[in-house]
């Protein structure tokens, strides 16, 4: 989601403005010393490949529609610092030409989609994928990667929106946000996943750092993650999952009475879940009523642990093609048009 | 648009750098204040005018714009009005307002300055060349890959039959993904064909 204008307040605009041009220009000197020359063409064919695929809408439901976000991707096909130029470059492009995005929330955008969506879910990517190794590893990495991509940018765009609101306000709408990007969250994972599992099929050696052949039936070749990355995966999936369970935790000094004179938060626990889908849909935050708070909350953490489960079970599922006894790789037809 | 008009002439650094500063006096406005909010829309409009854009296109694009605007608004007008110690309501439109302003600013400046004379002249106040130059060659390969697209589209769609309901979850990621191949390996016969021809990360255009 693009942040237009004055949507964010003047000095959270001019900090992140600061940050994510320091942040690009970071990604620009990486990208050039990996590639050289080679960057412009590179950089400028993936952004233009983004531009396109985001113009492919994948129906959702009556009226609604998604489209691929494209970070993680282009993350893992031509390494972090690259996905972040390339949605730069994208943004930039957005922002002038079709005012998709506000000018002075560029930087807060560029942040959300580029440094936590691209760089953040290479971060989760690059240990999974080392730790399950080969192809297989690719595949999981890039989905799981695509999920927390999708929650930590709405992270980052909730933090932007309403820290300066107070913190019933951020809380609100980051149940909110959580929720809903929960949902898109899902379905990211699914479009990066099959377009990943495609390019695999045809042609593993564009992927970055490809699997080598030692490595392509995730046996041989498996890799000790090391720490550095270990860590900032960790960090990454922990931020995670504080978007979720964070309504919950910051509610503790609140609570704090509560808890004094009663028994632990056992009665909030026990409060049924009044929605009954793990996924309800999305209502007008504005008008719900205080008491709803709690069930949003729930409903958050809910979602939060059936899109966690659901994304590794797809992911599980398209990975069978590696394995052994699923479809010899190679085989995959794609029409030539 | 008549290519001669008095905004048309100006120098396209001078009008980016111009929208630039009216879009940060437009987010710089203290909430609530109408008057400072008036006079920017005057300028507005008479940069509407004179741009010689026809506001019936400048009207749909903003109504276009206006549902995600609205609803952002509505969200975050809470904290804001429990601080600026407005109604929810005031601060709504206030939003709604300065967003519009902004948005039309960034709209007429498109209007006046043609892309390319865009992009140089954002090279030129300073924009990293290497990201100048991808953004050129993004625009350049765009409505390549878009064709692309489009074409395997009819070919799918002349081949195939149309299946009602279901996602067409496969069907559409094959799609991008084969067009990610394609961009990847055209990328390569470009690199290839630049590289012939003494491509060194430089950029030289005419304009230098």
């Amino acid at each position: 989601m693009h942040i237009p204008d004055v949507l964010i307040e003047g000095r959270i605009a001019a900090v992140t403005t600061a940050i994510g041009a320091a942040g690009l220009a970071y990604g620009l000197r990486a990208v050039e010393r990996k590639h050289g020359p080679r960057t412009t063409s590179l950089m400028g064919m993936m952004a233009a490949f983004v531009f396109a695929a985001q113009m492919v809408n994948f129906p959702v439901g009556p009226g609604v529609s998604g489209h691929l976000l494209g970070g993680v991707l282009s993350a893992v096909v031509l390494g972090p610092w690259a996905g972040a130029v390339v949605i730069a470059a994208v943004l930039i492009v957005q922002c002038l030409l079709f005012q998709d995005g506000g000018l002075t929330a560029l930087g807060a955008n560029f942040i959300n989609m580029g440094l936590v969506g691209a760089v953040g879910g290479y971060a989760v990517y690059a240990p999974i994928r080392r730790a399950i190794g080969g192809r297989r590893g690719v595949l999981i990495g890039s989905m799981v990667a695509a999920w927390f991509s999708v929650l930590l940018a709405a992270g980052a765009f909730t933090i932007e929106l309403a820290i300066l609101g107070g913190k019933g306000e951020f809380l609100r709408i980051l149940s909110w946000m959580a929720l809903v990007h929960a949902v898109i969250g899902v379905g990211e994972a699914l479009i990066t996943g099959l377009v990943v599992r495609f390019l695999l099929l045809t042609r593993p050696d564009l992927i970055d750092d490809a699997p080598g052949d030692d490595e392509i039936d995730g046996l041989n070749g498996r890799r000790s993650p090391g720490w550095l990355s270990t860590t900032a995966a960790g960090l990454a999936i922990a931020l995670g999952v504080a978007v979720f369970v964070s309504p919950f935790a910051w509610d503790a000094p609140d609570g704090l009475e509560f808890v004094g004179g009663k028994l632990g938060f056992l009665p909030e626990d026990e409060a049924p879940p009044i929605l009954a889908a793990p996924m309800p849909e999305y209502q007008f935050p504005v008008t719900t009523p205080a008491v709803g708070v709690d069930h949003v909350k729930l409903a958050t953490a809910l979602a939060g642990l059936t899109g966690t489960l659901a994304v590794f079970g797809f992911a599980w599922l398209l990975a069978r093609v590696f394995s052994p006894e699923g479809p010899t790789p190679g085989k995959v037809e794609f029409d030539a048009a | 648009m008549p290519p001669d008009g008095p905004l048309q002439k100006l120098d396209a650094r001078v009008k980016l750098v111009a929208a630039a500063v009216y879009v940060v006096a437009v987010v710089a406005a203290p909430l609530g204040s109408w008057r400072i909010l008036g006079l920017l829309a005057c300028v507005l409009a008479v940069l509407v005018a004179m741009s010689g854009a026809s506001p019936i296109r400048l009207f749909t694009r903003w109504l276009g714009f206006l549902a995600l605007v609205g609803f952002l608004s509505a969200v975050t007008a809470g904290g804001l009005a429990a601080r600026a110690q407005m109604s929810w309501g005031a601060v709504v439109l206030n939003l709604l307002a300065k967003n519009s302003l902004a948005f039309l600013m960034m709209l007429v400046l498109v209007e006046v300055a043609p892309w390319p004379k865009l992009m140089l002249a954002m090279r030129r106040l300073g924009m990293p060349p290497v990201l100048a130059a991808t953004i050129g060659f993004m625009d350049r390969y765009v409505n390549v890959l878009r064709d692309e697209l489009d074409r395997m589209r009819s070919a799918r769609l002349a081949r195939s039959f149309r299946r009602r309901g279901g996602l067409g979850l496969g069907t559409l990621s094959t799609l991008i993904g084969v067009l990610l191949l394609r961009a990847l390996e055209r990328e390569e016969r470009v690199h290839a064909a630049m590289t012939a021809r003494g491509w060194d990360g430089t950029i030289r255009t005419l304009e230098d």
